[in-house]
């Protein structure tokens, strides 16, 4: 039983650690959870046949690191497009294409006015 | 009485051919789209609508632009950049140009639309990938619109007239095919948005096709006010629920 618990733990924190890094960064909240509370039971397993084993404090701090930084991310980063050069030239391209289009179109006197 | 009777029938068609009060040329409405993961919410993208003027030698119209980009951070995994354009009358917003250009991660897809509104049919042009041309033509019912005119023509209900319950029906074609689609006004709420605190018009969007999932589960909330500004909307397609959050509005009409 304490075995799957550390094996539990140990995995939820490496899944929590790889999303931290990740753009989904938030979502590493779910897995560093379950990692606390399986490391938990573990360790309270462990303290009551006496030995803790090392790995179970591990997985601890590699909850909190992974904890850590998606908080740093939530808090830091922000969200922007920084890179839209792509979209330019493709909304005045298509604008130009568009303005060709629509004179060969028989429209009436339409003005904003 | 004859008479009468005519001229009332009259009077309501000639009403309920929306007229535009509420979209002017240069306003742009940013918004933030987030998609629901394992039940946390993360931004994805940035949706942009904006409103120009396209001038020919024959007429001025009105372009109406939507974009959607990821966000930088999203851009080694899944890239966005989809355009959507319609160029409408700016008086009613009937649409004579649309064109869709979408590029998702490795998905490409152009569409364009060439409306004839005496013959009541379109004239499309879809082009995909590997380049490959396909034209086809297609009748559509009067007052069908695209997507993007619609997003804008719901702006042009009266909802004050509207009691809570009330329905709009419209047709938008979509993949060259024609969508009836729904909005039901369901009364009004204060919502706190990054404009600040607005009064709204809360309105349920449902379709004829599956697209949009569920009866209440596609909401928008437009501001009571004569803009009429999308400022939040909930969404749930096949692949999941998300939502729609204003972040700035610029270029407001009144």
């Amino acid at each position: 039983m304490k075995r799957l618990f550390t094996i539990l733990a140990m995995t939820a924190a490496i899944i929590s650690v790889i999303l931290s890094v990740l753009p989904v960064s938030n979502l590493a909240i779910l897995p560093a959870i379950a990692s606390l509370l399986f490391g938990l039971t573990a360790f309270y397993l462990s303290k009551k046949t006496g030995e803790v084993k090392k790995i179970i404090q591990f997985t601890f701090l590699l909850t909190i690191v992974s904890l850590a930084i998606t908080t740093y991310k939530a808090v830091f980063t922000k969200t922007e497009v920084t890179n839209n050069t792509e979209l330019k030239e493709k909304e005045t391209e298509s604008k130009e294409n568009a303005i060709e289009d629509l004179e060969e179109l028989d429209l009436d006197d339409i003005s904003l006015d | 009485m004859k008479y009468l009777l005519i001229l009332v029938i009259f009077l309501i068609s000639f009403s309920t051919k929306a007229q535009n009060n509420a979209i002017a040329t240069g306003e742009k409405l940013v918004y933030t789209a987030s998609y629901n993961m394992s039940g946390i919410l993360n931004e994805i993208a940035q949706v942009t609508m904006e409103t120009s003027e396209a001038k020919t030698s024959k007429a001025t119209l009105l372009r109406l632009k939507c974009t959607a980009t990821t966000y930088s951070k999203w851009d080694n995994f899944f890239k966005i950049v989809d355009l959507y354009e319609s160029y409408v009358n700016p008086k009613n917003l009937t649409p004579y140009l649309y064109k869709r250009d979408i590029n998702e991660g490795d998905y490409y897809k152009f569409m364009k639309y060439t409306f004839d509104h005496k013959t009541n049919t379109i004239k499309s042009q879809q082009r995909k990938k590997n380049n490959k041309e396909e034209n086809k033509n297609f009748s559509i019912n009067a007052g069908t619109k695209d997507i993007v005119s619609t997003l804008y023509n719901i702006r042009l209900f009266d909802y004050k007239a509207m009691s809570v319950g009330a329905k709009k029906s419209f047709t938008i074609v979509f993949d060259r095919e024609e969508i009836k689609a729904q909005v039901t006004y369901l009364g009004k709420e204060t919502l706190s948005t990054n404009i600040g605190k607005k009064e709204c018009y809360k309105l349920a969007i449902s379709s004829s096709e599956s697209v949009l999932q569920g009866k209440n589960n596609n909401l928008l909330w437009l501001t009571a006010d004569e803009n009429k500004i999308i400022v939040y909307g909930k969404f749930k397609i096949p692949v999941g629920n998300g939502e729609l959050k204003i972040k700035s509005a610029q270029g407001l009409k009144n």
